[in-house]
């Protein structure tokens, strides 16, 4: 079916951890902070899966997210009690969640790492392959993690279509207002954009590649250097000030996207509108 | 019979059973929800390929008078199709979540049914009878030569093989953005609740234009999500009153009359967390399944992973009883957590009641390797009971059951790493004036009565 998301086929992984969950749930000597690595790595696991689907499951994620949460407390309060015994340098970078590697999430730890972890805690009745088979995971994984999928569920957007009102002759155009709509800021500039010309058909093709998660389309890319900081400087076209009808344009906003692929699609935009208002001047 | 001695008195034998028998189950058979109508006669099923299937019981027939009627096939009809909703590039599924039935009021039967998304009236109406002796056209349709026609009569009605049609009269839609996960008709008659993960919608029955949005949790920033609605209802007698529980295990009870949206409740049930009880899956196996008040309303029943919980309405701090339903999956949480059954949404339901009962008694609810479980609240004992087509004649009491949680297995014991957990009873219905229940396994419908002497 159309949009279902993916199908892991990762038979050993899932292997690997049915056996993990058994020997949870039948060994009395296994040590708490390993359980409990354990049952976050699986929660992890669970919220990369359905972070890759297209619609995740609310109920579910709310329920893992709170789990990730409860450990990532204790965690906390552990290591306030003992600074000591928290060991430096495990914290793998949130790279390592983007996703399931077809090798499943079986790392090695660090050799240098064993000797450290047995001060933290006695390791050594541990059987190998449940140790070799958990992450360390930090503070900073664990709400990176909580946070991008419930973000995600917020991208449904509410049901109240927004009010789209047209311009007439020299007054500048208003944005639609959009009540009860949550929508990110680009997006919203860019749809009330689009509402001005709407009747336009070059517009009306255009909006549906914005209305799309720009990031499914563009996946495979590694966006990684354009995250966060990366802001493009507005986005205006030069143009001869004797177009009277230049007004509208003025409210066009400047992209504040991450990624270059939203830059690039504002560019697209804005020389279709340049291509229409000089139809309309006739020039 | 049953106020005496309760759930166990009754001896529960095998009647019917519906469905394919192959044990490749087609995914669009998977049966989502069971409901009986008001007065028992008719049984309908939802199922994942959006059809509703309706059994009609059989006049009771005096030569077998140690039988009640059976359920036959009344109407089937496809209630919802798959969509894709193009603008948020998702497929909206067709999977019925939930069937309500309307008090009958007229010759015609009208239920609500309901998918993700839309909740459809439908109406299914009876033909016995069709019009005869027309002057412009023949019986077969076709239109005569008006120029033989000589004189003129009144059609006639004549008697006609029965047909049942099913009609959708009211179709509400575009209000929930999160997946509908109940539907409740209020003692009024005339408006209905549903509810999704974050809202829960008010709607009269003649309106589909608008409803009324009477809870919202849904937090300004999403990241502060902490809890889901998973399950409403509204009060069988107080039309003001409805009751939603939560994934945390909580309920609350909200008057309509106090404000126009319910944000703050009237009432909260919560019980107190069990320390020696408490495991990393303790949030997830609270998570209330379903809510079911008792037919007076004093009592409302919950459901979450692995008990059934009776709540007196005046009191909010804990439930009055508590029924284990498989205790023995407490030291297997981890791989039901792994393999996602601790995700699993059990319902529970009540007992009906007849001319000697006229209290909820006994509450039914499901489990796993195709078992479902009694709870008598007065005689305090339970019964296990399996839903197979093995072993199961027509007047056969069926064996009750065991599962052995640890040590040694005695015969006709099944131990707890034997039982098949695909294998799981999600629905069940008890009919309301009859000792009759309906079982649903994956895709067949199991039909029980109590062994009349």
């Amino acid at each position: 079916m159309l949009g279902r998301g993916l199908k892991r086929k990762l038979s050993d992984y899932e292997e690997n951890m049915a056996g993990l969950s058994s020997a949870f749930d039948s060994s009395r000597s296994l040590p708490y902070p390993l359980k409990r690595q354990l049952v976050l790595n699986m929660c992890l696991t669970k919220l990369q899966t359905y972070k890759m689907l297209v619609e995740p499951n609310l109920h579910r994620s709310v329920l893992i997210a709170n789990t990730v949460r409860q450990i990532q407390e204790e965690m906390r309060q552990e290591s306030n009690q003992q600074p000591v015994n928290i060991c430096p340098g495990l914290a793998l970078s949130s790279h390592s969640y983007t996703g399931v590697e077809s090798s499943g999430i079986s790392l090695q730890l660090p050799s240098g790492i064993s000797q450290q972890e047995s001060n933290c805690c006695d390791l050594r009745s541990v059987e190998d392959p449940i140790e070799n088979s958990l992450l360390i995971v930090s503070d900073d994984d664990m709400s990176s993690a909580i946070s991008s999928i419930l973000k995600d569920l917020d991208f449904v957007e509410d049901i109240s279509p927004p009010t789209c009102l047209v311009p007439t002759g020299d007054d500048q155009p208003k944005f639609p207002e959009n009540t009860g709509l949550k929508l990110e800021d680009d997006r919203q500039d860019l749809k009330g954009a689009e509402c001005v010309f709407g009747s336009f058909e070059i517009s009306n093709s255009t909006s549906y590649l914005k209305d799309l998660a720009i990031d499914d389309i563009f996946e495979d890319i590694d966006t990684s250097m354009y995250d966060s900081d990366f802001c493009c400087p507005p986005l205006m076209p030069p143009r001869s000030p004797s177009l009277a009808t230049e007004e509208p344009l003025k409210n066009f906003p400047s992209c504040n996207s991450s990624s270059a692929s939203n830059i690039q699609i504002c560019r697209t935009d804005l020389s279709e509108l340049d291509h229409i208002m000089e139809i309309l001047v006739g020039s | 019979f049953l106020g005496a001695g309760g759930g166990n008195d009754i001896q529960w034998c095998f009647s019917q059973v519906k469905g394919a028998v192959d044990d490749d189950v087609a995914e669009a058979d998977i049966i989502s929800t069971v409901e009986f109508n008001h007065s028992g006669e008719l049984l309908a099923t939802g199922d994942k390929g959006g059809r509703v299937v309706i059994f009609q019981q059989e006049q009771e027939n005096k030569t077998q008078s140690h039988s009640r009627g059976e359920y036959n096939v009344y109407s089937t009809f496809q209630s919802h199709e798959p969509e894709f909703d193009y603008l948020k590039s998702l497929e909206i599924e067709e999977k019925i979540n939930k069937i309500r039935w309307l008090p009958q009021k007229n010759a015609a039967q009208f239920l609500l049914s309901t998918n993700d998304k839309t909740i459809k009236l439908w109406k299914i109406s009876e033909r016995d009878k069709r019009p005869e002796g027309y002057n412009l056209k023949e019986e077969d349709g076709r239109y005569r030569d008006p120029t033989t026609v000589t004189t003129l009569r009144v059609p006639v009605f004549r008697p006609m093989d029965l047909m049942v049609e099913a009609s959708p009269r009211r179709i509400f839609a575009n209000a929930h953005t999160y997946h509908i996960n109940s539907i409740s008709i209020n003692s009024d008659y005339e408006t209905y609740l549903s509810a999704d993960d974050l809202r829960i919608n008010l709607w009269h029955l003649e309106i589909t234009d608008r409803s009324f949005n009477i809870v919202d949790i849904k937090p300004a920033n999403m990241e502060e999500l902490t809890e889901v609605i998973t399950a409403a209802e509204f009060h069988p007698n107080s039309c003001s009153t409805f009751v939603y529980s939560s994934s945390k295990g909580t309920i609350r009870l909200c008057d309509m009359r106090a404000s126009a949206l319910c944000d703050r409740h009237s009432k909260l049930f919560e019980e107190p967390e069990d320390p020696s009880n408490r495991s990393f899956f303790s949030e997830i196996i609270s998570s209330i399944s379903d809510v079911k008040f008792s037919h007076s309303g004093r009592y409302m029943m919950t459901r979450d992973y692995l008990s059934v919980k009776i709540w007196d309405l005046n009191m909010e701090n804990r439930p009055v009883e508590t029924y284990q339903v498989h205790e023995y999956l407490r030291s297997k949480l981890c791989s039901l957590y792994e393999n996602d059954c601790i995700f699993d949404k059990f319902e529970c339901c009540w007992n009906g009641l007849d001319r000697q009962v006229e209290f909820s008694l006994i509450v039914m609810t499901g489990s796993y390797n195709n078992f479902f479980r009694m709870f008598d609240r007065n005689t305090k004992r339970d019964i296990t009971l399996e839903a197979s087509r093995e072993n199961n004649k027509p007047r056969t009491v069926l064996k009750p059951r065991k599962v052995c949680a640890s040590g040694k297995r005695k015969k006709d014991e099944i131990s707890v790493d034997s039982l098949d957990f695909n294998k799981k009873i999600l629905h069940t219905a008890w009919h309301p004036k009859e000792n009759i229940i309906a079982v649903a396994t994956t895709n067949n419908l199991y039909i029980f009565q109590d062994k009349m002497n």
